[in-house]
């Protein structure tokens, strides 16, 4: 899909110029601020103030107010024009001759200066000696092969510099040192300081109409084989890829990001950032198109157009219409310099913000709270998308114009319940990194009551870490929430309106204490308040679920001083303790236990424990001697490897046996991992020798 | 970003060029069209951005080629291995073009298209999948190029650049045969070339102010181009 960036909109039309002097056409152009020249094949060149007016329905027109025209007395055409606004000067080339006139009466400076011998030139934006009360000119001359470096000042100029050229050139531009030439049959580099030249690539200028652009510090746009716009630096190199245009190509300019090309039947619009056709004006019997500051100017023999870029927002919208979130990002940040600071920061977040919500259409989360966050997102605004979030005294209304298009996440996602899903846990991530932010100030409330549905909603462990901390929950729309989601944090609507208080709360007050880890308020509430030893039991069991056997065995011991707390002893309490030992034998650790029990408990009582933790015991110690055994073959099996990877061993008779430092006779040897060699005899010994068996021997014969 | 090793696709129109830089971005085979002048990519590799650039094999840009190869880290010379004068074209009409790349540039050579010749290559490398990717299987085409003829092609290039062989990257190393159609060795060709042209730009960049290695960086038992060891 293609983007509508210029409209094509007439300046000067052929009433102010030729009228219906069928043979006058127009030759060049140039334009400065708000002048506007322009040369013609009889030798006489327009001066005219060009305004923009925008008419009531926005749109852009211009006023054009002709100041002069003056006639050069050559009769022959007015080829080139050039101003030079810090002399107060206008360039001519006329008749291969360049002279000087005054920028507003057009009168020829009195000095007469004037450089003879010219075919074309080209002024230097960049010059490297940047005088501002003189302009740079590279000149090809009518001499063969040849380009001269000028200095011109109010009035008079000065020859700085000749060159040869290995061919003829036809078109040049300057930048720094650098001469940019479009040569017979190639476009060259020259630096003109110091001479050096560099290729770039063939181009038969003879079959077709070269054209060299500066586009900015050294580069340039040239116009390359099969109507390619290639891009080619000062050092030689192509950084951008080249953009497509017809074969016919007139002329080019550029108006960042967009580079405008001229055919014999449109005008077509590459970006430069992804270099692909944005758009394609119709523009008949064009033959100039030049860019000035940043504004493009057109012309046909008798008319002058300009092609005015499109309000930044107008493209913006455009772009994100059709999705093209990176494009549209580029190009407002392209823009940043020509745009007061206020008014591009306005813009860039709220193009930032509405990338956002089509990145996070696309459930590109990663890029949507880039996006976001960089646009300071009023968090309401994602919020409201979620059905229901949004506290009931919430005051927020969407901005308009809308920055999406979606109505809920049901639109949003079609109703996609793994969509969906997904979107919730992107929320609540993003809720919860800007919820102590700056973005949040103002509406804390709106963001942590829908933080807590959302967490309500998705069993989420982080609850309680908001409500136990500082927030702004609002408790009329939190309380039915967690009612609704009937799960274990019921008990948060009650600290939430503090007033946990009822004796039928105990239990999940005793799950609240788990959630909290701390265990052993939660056993004291199961075992003397709620006298449930069951599910005092299965408490421990279940908070130690996934976790590691010491933290079960740290909750059944918990479990167990509870039972025996020597202020509450009762008999029931004993009985549970017994029960609890006889049947979770494995779980604890006996000598702690056989510590723990008074001395007038019976053995029989507690036989079945003592013989389930003997077992245990035995089985641990049998445990890990297969897995010290297991882990040794494995060990040698690396080292066994290992050693294959090293490859051949030299054996040689200057070598000798480390271990009894006697050479080897024979081909068979021990190696040990670390390549040391020794005498198989020798290592058999140290084997034997060796109690400790700690130095592992791999026999491996090598011959 | 500005790219710090800038690598470039060569070779005659229609031997794939193209599909292999589309297979490694984008893990697919699509149809192309012929390449107009030259299209670029970036490519984010460790620290580095790997500018890639995928030239034109038509007669008519052939030009353009000194251009985009100026400077170039690393050149791809890619031929169609059932056609001989595709892989004569690498020698007689590409191989000058890089001339203008920089002086210890490393070149791999890559016969593309192996599905039609070989059936290894009906099957993706290294995805655990393996199912052909193609079961149809296309018309068996002759091979017209085999690996050895390529493995000579390097070592002329190496004679033409007056290197010694012990000096370089081996033959064997920088002969690929891949298929952009089926993805085989696709990967292992782009991400073993990021891997030896890495450790040459460090190496270059490093020797502007001193003559420590950087052995985190360094990649050993990969020897890097004759530069360092002379
Ligand atoms: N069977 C098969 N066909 C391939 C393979 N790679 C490319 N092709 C086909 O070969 C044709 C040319 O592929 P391209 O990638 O456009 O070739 P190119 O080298 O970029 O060509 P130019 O851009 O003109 O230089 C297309 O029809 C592809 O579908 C492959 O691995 N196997
Ligand atoms: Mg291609």
């Amino acid at each position: 899909m293609s983007v509508k960036a210029f409209e094509l909109v007439p300046a000067v039309e052929r009433a102010l110029l030729m009228g219906d002097k069928a043979r006058i056409n127009i030759e060049c152009i140039e334009c400065c601020g708000k002048n506007l020249y322009v040369g013609t094949n009889d030798c006489f060149i327009y001066h005219f103030l060009l305004e923009e007016k925008t008419t009531s329905k926005e749109k852009l027109t211009f006023s054009v107010q002709k100041q002069q025209h003056k006639y050069l007395g050559l009769k022959k055409p007015v080829s080139e024009l050039k101003a030079a606004s810090a002399l107060n000067r206008l360039i001519v080339l006329c008749d291969n001759t360049i002279m000087l006139v005054n920028m507003l009466n057009l009168d020829p400076v009195q000095s007469g200066a004037k450089i003879k011998g010219v075919v074309t030139f080209t002024v230097n934006e960049n010059p490297v000696n940047g005088d501002p009360f003189s302009v740079e000119l590279g000149v090809i001359s009518v001499k063969r092969r040849t380009i001269q470096i000028y200095m011109v000042y109010e009035d008079r100029v000065q020859i700085v510099k000749e060159l040869a050229t290995p061919e003829q050139p036809s078109a040049v531009c300057l930048d720094g040192y650098f001469l940019c030439l479009a040569l017979t049959t190639q476009y060259i580099i020259v630096n003109y300081s110091t001479g050096a030249s560099q290729d770039l690539f063939p181009f038969d200028t003879e079959e077709k109409k070269p054209i060299v652009k500066r586009i900015g510090r050294e580069e340039f746009l040239l116009a390359g084989p099969g109507g390619l716009g290639m891009f080619a630096t000062a050092a030689g190199i192509s950084q951008r890829a080249p953009v497509h245009w017809s074969e016919n190509v007139i002329g080019a300019a550029i108006c960042f990001p967009y580079v405008v090309a001229l055919d014999e039947g449109f005008v077509t619009v590459h970006s430069m950032l992804d270099q692909q056709l944005k758009q394609t004006l119709p523009f008949r019997d064009g033959h100039i198109m030049q860019d000035f500051e940043g504004k493009v100017i057109l012309a046909t023999m008798k008319e002058v157009y300009v092609l005015v870029p499109l309000p930044l927002e107008r493209q913006l919208l455009d772009l994100l219409a059709s999705q093209r979130v990176e494009e549209a990002i580029v190009l407002v940040e392209g823009a940043q310099r020509n745009i007061p600071k206020e008014k591009f920061l306005v813009m860039y977040r709220r193009i930032l913000q509405q990338a956002g919500f089509i990145q996070f259409g696309q459930l590109q989360f990663l890029e949507a709270k880039d996006s976001f966050s960089k646009g300071q997102l009023d968090a309401r605004e994602l919020i409201s998308l979620y059905p229901l979030l949004l506290p009931s005294t919430s005051t927020f209304t969407r901005s308009h114009p809308p920055l999406h298009e979606f109505a809920d996440l049901n639109h949003l996602t079609q109703g996609d319940q793994e969509k969906i899903t997904k979107c919730k846990r992107f929320l609540i991530n993003y809720l919860k990194e800007i919820r102590s932010t700056e973005v949040a100030n103002g509406y804390k409330e709106d963001v942590d009551t829908a933080l807590l549905k959302l967490y309500a909603e998705a069993d989420h462990e982080s609850l309680l870490d908001l409500l136990v901390s500082e927030n702004f929950c609002l408790l009329v729309d939190s309380a039915p929430w967690l009612e609704k989601h009937k799960n274990l944090f019921i008990v948060c609507s009650d600290i939430l309106t503090g007033k946990i208080k009822d004796t039928n709360l105990n239990l999940e007050c005793a799950i609240l204490y788990g959630k909290l880890e701390e265990h052993d308020k939660a056993l004291h509430i199961l075992v003397h308040q709620l006298k449930d030893f069951q599910a005092a039991e299965d408490y421990c069991l279940w908070n130690s679920e996934g976790r590691d056997l010491s933290y079960r065995q740290r909750l059944f011991h918990m479990l167990l001083a509870v039972y025996m707390d020597p202020a509450v002893a009762n008999d029931t309490l004993v009985m549970a303790a017994v029960d609890l030992l006889n049947t979770n034998a494995e779980v604890f650790d006996a000598v702690r236990v056989l510590r723990l029990v008074p001395g007038n408990w019976s053995i029989q009582l507690l036989c079945p424990f003592l013989r389930g933790a003997m077992r245990e015991n035995m089985h641990s110690k049998r445990m890990s001697q297969v897995a010290l055994g297991l882990a040794k073959s494995e060990n040698a099996i690396y080292k066994h490897e290992k050693l294959k990877y090293k490859g051949l061993i030299n054996l040689s008779e200057k070598k000798g046996c480390q271990l009894c430092h006697n050479t080897f006779s024979e081909p068979e040897c021990v190696c040990y991992p670390n390549g040391i060699l020794v005498h198989i005899h020798c290592a058999a010994k140290r084997n034997r020798d060796s109690a400790s068996k700690q130095h592992f021997t791999n026999p491996s014969n090598h011959t | 970003m500005k790219p710090d090793v800038k690598l470039v696709l060569l070779g005659d129109m229609n031997v794939g060029k193209t599909s292999l830089l589309h297979r490694y971005t984008e893990r697919k085979f699509t149809n192309t069209i012929s390449t107009i002048g030259g299209a670029f990519f970036l490519k984010q590799w460790g620290p580095h951005n790997i500018s890639i650039w995928d030239t034109a094999g038509r007669e008519q840009f052939h030009g353009l080629g000194s251009m985009y190869c100026r400077g170039a880290d690393a050149v791809i010379l890619t031929y169609d291995v059932t056609n001989w004068q595709s892989l004569a074209e690498l020698e007689d009409r590409f191989l000058a073009v890089t001339d203008t790349a920089k002086p210890d540039c490393i070149f791999a050579i890559v016969g593309n298209k192996a599905d039609l010749t070989d059936d290894c290559a009906l099957f993706k490398e290294a995805e655990g999948d393996e199912s052909p990717v193609q079961t149809k299987g296309s018309p068996r085409l002759r091979k017209q190029v085999h690996t050895e003829d390529a493995v000579a092609l390097y070592k002329r290039i190496l004679k033409y650049k007056m290197l010694e062989e012990k000096d370089c990257l081996p033959a064997e190393k920088m002969c690929f045969e891949t298929s952009a159609k089926t993805g085989y060795n696709v990967d292992t060709l782009f991400e073993s070339l990021f891997d030896m042209v890495v450790p040459v730009i460090l190496k270059n960049r490093n020797e502007g102010f001193s003559q420590t290695v950087d052995l985190t960086e360094y990649n050993d038992g990969k020897r890097t181009r004759p530069g360092c060891c002379v």
